[in-house]
């Protein structure tokens, strides 16, 4: 795809993968050989893996413009770290033993920019579907988390909550409940409580909870508040 | 004429036969007159067979080239305009290609060219009425747009593939002036949008629209036009808008053009439920020549199934910006009985490429996109049981691409086993050099097993940890390979020449990223001829090894890209084609011709 992840943007310095070589079969004895070292050399945190691992630091769906106006110079210079393995004079330093795994190389996996979707904002998961026995309904793993902050009036310190982790309102309030326990005296769905749990929408505006489907809610929920119930 | 002179006047592929040598007199070896062979002609449309057909004999080649209406190039840069033009007088339909593949992944740098424009000018001398131009990775300008509408008076149709240089502008120009415009495809392109007035310039007079593909347009455009536009041209059978039109939108669409045959949606789910799903519903089942939808960006469990009713006659759905789900797959996946393709990503899992396998017995095509392509940690996705699945119950499948974490060499060989008639087999294992993750072995067997067990093979790339122990199997067995992908792949170059001294028909290799040296590449020197293009990028080419391809064959262009930061000596991005057009003239600074 497109190299252009943050750090090769940033510096254009060498940025090299190291492939492990433990794996060998006949491998290159040659000399010039098998120096598909590619290294990062971005600090910090490098995990050691087998074989090459791909990773860019966050989602970045069109690298092409963010990478400095991609233009040729700031292209060619990632192309050129991911590439300036060849032959016997490898002028980036060759991270041999622990290959890192924060690595990111131009144009890896082929992907067309058409294909990068940005699913992860848009998509609504819905947890009431049925094949709920399959581990993947329950997997949240896979990357579809919808985070959001809870704030509470009176509190300083907000919390977060992943909504994807929930299926109804009754556990986001169970949650909620546990979260802030001590604080809240009682329920905070039913309106008796002295408080009100409210959220903020894609437009900005503040919504009492609860009053359309829990799918409809994952699709605009911004951020969650709890208020003081302004009836007591 | 005479005839020793005909026989011993060779007219290869690349047609460098004088075209002022032609006589229009028909032989006692060529009893045909041209009234009669022309007409024949006119019915063959292949170019492969158009090509066969000129070389029969001189007679035979003057009568193909005056029947020809539509040439294929399918690199922009083998052939000049010129030539073009020069051989056939009465074209009405040009494909062009330009760039080398490996561009769509930011490997070719900016400017490289593959420009338009100089052949929009020959053009436009030589066929004033041409009809139809298809580019795909053409650089395409606003002004070459402007000229296009400008100068065809009879201009019908445009496509543009993965192009880019051009802004909505240019699509204005388009619109306004094409006035038998019956095709505006416009897909994947690196295209400034500058908003979605372009479509508004249609004017009311123009009602010959069949084809309208905006679908990669980030824009929104005036509803209420693109629904006069939709309503006034009858013979609309491809619609395919963008993210931006709603269900309601859609909705009013659906309606105006029940006759589409081909149905690209907008954003798939309602915030604000104006309209019951029932009628949407309904509406889909109103379309009853639906072979294809794509789009359905954002959809979800609520809306999906309102494309239930069309699915029984589908044969192409294209779920690629559509993240589903295992199940949601699987319940649509039962409606959709004749699909013969089927594009997903990869959040719908194993379990969902079982629902493929369960429900689709016709599939042909399958592709699996990876939703979270940089993302290593934590990943689904699909692995090797899926694709084994798909296998059991596809046995027509002959087309996959693939993107998965993981797979085995058994895997694959169980599925080339059940699905031996693969033509295109295109598997992306995303860690590189991930091997075998059972056994720990490279993925050599797979490969091996795909080549020996598939005949008709014409396409392939490979991935996972590679020995040249692959490209000996893809060497040896690979009869009919036609396109060849490596990355990251090889231990020295035997691989290379391994390949190189097998596939007869090899015609577009493109490597990245393996230790193949000038060694292998001069092995192949009498093979470059009869491929279109090779592409080597960080492997292990130096500058004297170019050279001396280049010396050795002046019939190839080998070009050079250089960049600063590589030792002067090294050959970084190295691209090799065949030419009658001679040294690149429009070549930029960073492109060195040998």
């Amino acid at each position: 795809m497109d190299g252009g992840t943050p750090a090769a943007g940033a510096g254009g310095g060498g940025s090299m993968l190291t492939k492990s070589k433990n794996k060998g079969n006949n491998h290159n004895n040659d000399d010039d050989g098998l120096e598909l070292g590619l290294g990062l050399s971005i600090g910090g945190g490098l995990k050691a893996k087998e074989g090459y691992k791909i990773l860019t630091g966050q989602y970045m769906p069109d690298l092409k413009s963010s990478c400095s106006s991609s233009s040729s110079s700031s292209s060619s210079s990632v192309n050129i770290s991911a590439s300036s393995i060849v032959g016997t004079k490898r002028t980036a330093a060759v991270h041999s033993v622990s290959p890192p795994n924060a690595t990111s190389v131009v144009g890896w996996p082929p992907i067309r920019k058409a294909h990068r979707v940005t699913i992860l904002a848009n998509r609504i998961k819905s947890e009431h579907e049925d094949f709920s026995s399959r581990p993947e309904t329950d997997n949240i793993t896979n990357g579809h988390h919808l985070t959001v902050k809870v704030n509470m009036d009176g509190t300083l310190i907000g919390r977060k909550v992943d909504l994807y982790a929930h299926t109804s309102y009754e556990t986001l309030a169970q949650t909620l409940e546990n979260m802030f326990y001590g604080t809240c005296s009682s329920r905070l769905l039913n309106g008796t409580s002295e408080f009100v749990l409210t959220y903020e929408d894609k437009d900005g505006d503040c919504m009492l909870v609860g009053d359309v489907p829990w799918q409809m809610f994952l699709s605009s929920v911004k951020r969650l508040r709890i208020l003081r119930n302004p009836k007591t | 004429m005479d005839l020793n002179q005909k026989r011993t006047r060779t007219v290869d592929r690349v047609d460098s036969v004088d075209p002022d040598l032609v006589s229009p007199e028909s032989t006692p070896m060529c009893p045909f007159p041209d009234e009669v062979l022309e007409p024949v002609l006119s019915l063959i449309n292949s170019h492969k067979d158009r090509s066969s057909v000129s070389l029969v004999c001189k007679d035979w080649y003057n009568a193909e080239r005056w029947s020809r209406r539509h040439v294929f190039i399918g690199n922009c840069y083998s052939v000049s305009p010129e030539i073009v033009v020069g051989r056939f007088p009465k074209i009405r339909s040009v494909t062009l290609k330009g760039k080398p593949r490996f561009s769509d992944f930011n490997l070719v740098p900016e400017d490289w060219g593959a420009d338009v424009y100089p052949w929009l000018s020959v053009l436009a001398k030589a066929y004033p009425f041409l009809e139809e131009l298809r580019l795909k990775r053409m650089a395409v300008s606003d002004e070459s747009l402007e000229f296009l509408a400008m100068n065809f008076p009879e201009f019908k149709a445009l496509s543009l593939l993965s192009c880019d240089g051009f802004s909505t502008d240019g699509l204005k120009a388009i619109a306004t002036h094409c006035r038998n415009l019956a095709e505006l495809d416009i897909q994947e392109n690196g295209i400034d949008d500058l908003g979605g007035d372009w479509l508004s310039c249609f004017p009311e007079t123009l009602t010959t629209l069949q084809v309208l593909n905006f679908a990669s347009l980030n824009s929104e455009v005036s509803f209420s036009d693109l629904e006069k536009l939709v309503t006034r041209c009858k013979s609309l059978r491809v619609l395919k808008v963008n993210r931006t039109i709603n269900l309601d939108q859609l909705q009013k669409l659906l309606l105006r053009a029940p006759q589409l045959t081909e149905l690209g949606t907008g954003t798939f789910t309602q915030d604000l439920v104006t309209r019951p799903v029932a009628d949407l519903e309904a509406t889909f089942g109103s379309c009853k020549n639906l072979l294809t939808i794509s789009g359905l960006w954002d959809t979800n469990s609520l809306y999906l199934p309102v494309i239930y009713p069309a699915c029984a006659s589908l044969t192409f759905l294209n779920l690629s910006c559509a993240a589903l789900r295992s199940f949601e797959l699987a319940m649509l996946l039962i409606h959709c009985k004749s699909l013969r393709r089927l594009w997903v990503l990869d959040t719908v899992g194993d379990m969902g490429l079982e629902a493929v396998g369960s429900w689709c017995p016709l599939l042909e095509e399958l592709r699996v996109f990876p939703a979270d392509p940089f993302e290593q940690e934590n990943v689904a996705g699909v692995t090797e049981s899926g694709f084994v699945a798909v296998s059991r119950g596809c046995p027509k499948l002959h087309y996959v691409l693939y993107f998965c974490h993981q797979m085995t060499n058994a895997a694959v060989a169980t599925v080339v086993q059940n699905c031996p008639g693969f033509t295109h087999f295109r598997l992306c294992i995303m860690n590189l050099g991930q091997p075998d993750y059972v056994t720990n072995e490279p993925m050599d067997e797979a490969f091996g097993a795909v080549v020996r067990t598939c005949p008709n093979l014409q396409r392939l790339a490979v991935s996972g940890l590679l020995t040249d122990l692959t490209f000996e199997y893809i060497g040896k067995y690979a009869k009919n390979l036609e396109i060849l992908s490596v990355a990251f792949a090889g231990s020295s170059d035997l691989g290379l020449k391994y390949v190189l001294g097998g596939c007869p028909r090899l015609r577009k290799l493109e490597i990245r990223d393996c230790p193949f040296g000038n060694a292998a590449l001069l092995s192949g020197l009498t093979k470059y001829e009869s491929m279109r293009s090779l592409w080597m990028s960080a492997c292990n080419l130096t500058m004297n090894g170019c050279r001396v391809l280049a010396k050795e064959m002046p019939r190839l262009n080998v070009e050079v890209m250089k960049d600063e930061d590589s030792e002067d000596s090294q050959a970084h991005k190295v691209y090799i084609y065949r030419t009658v057009a001679g040294p690149r003239r429009d070549a930029p600074p960073f492109v060195l011709t040998l």
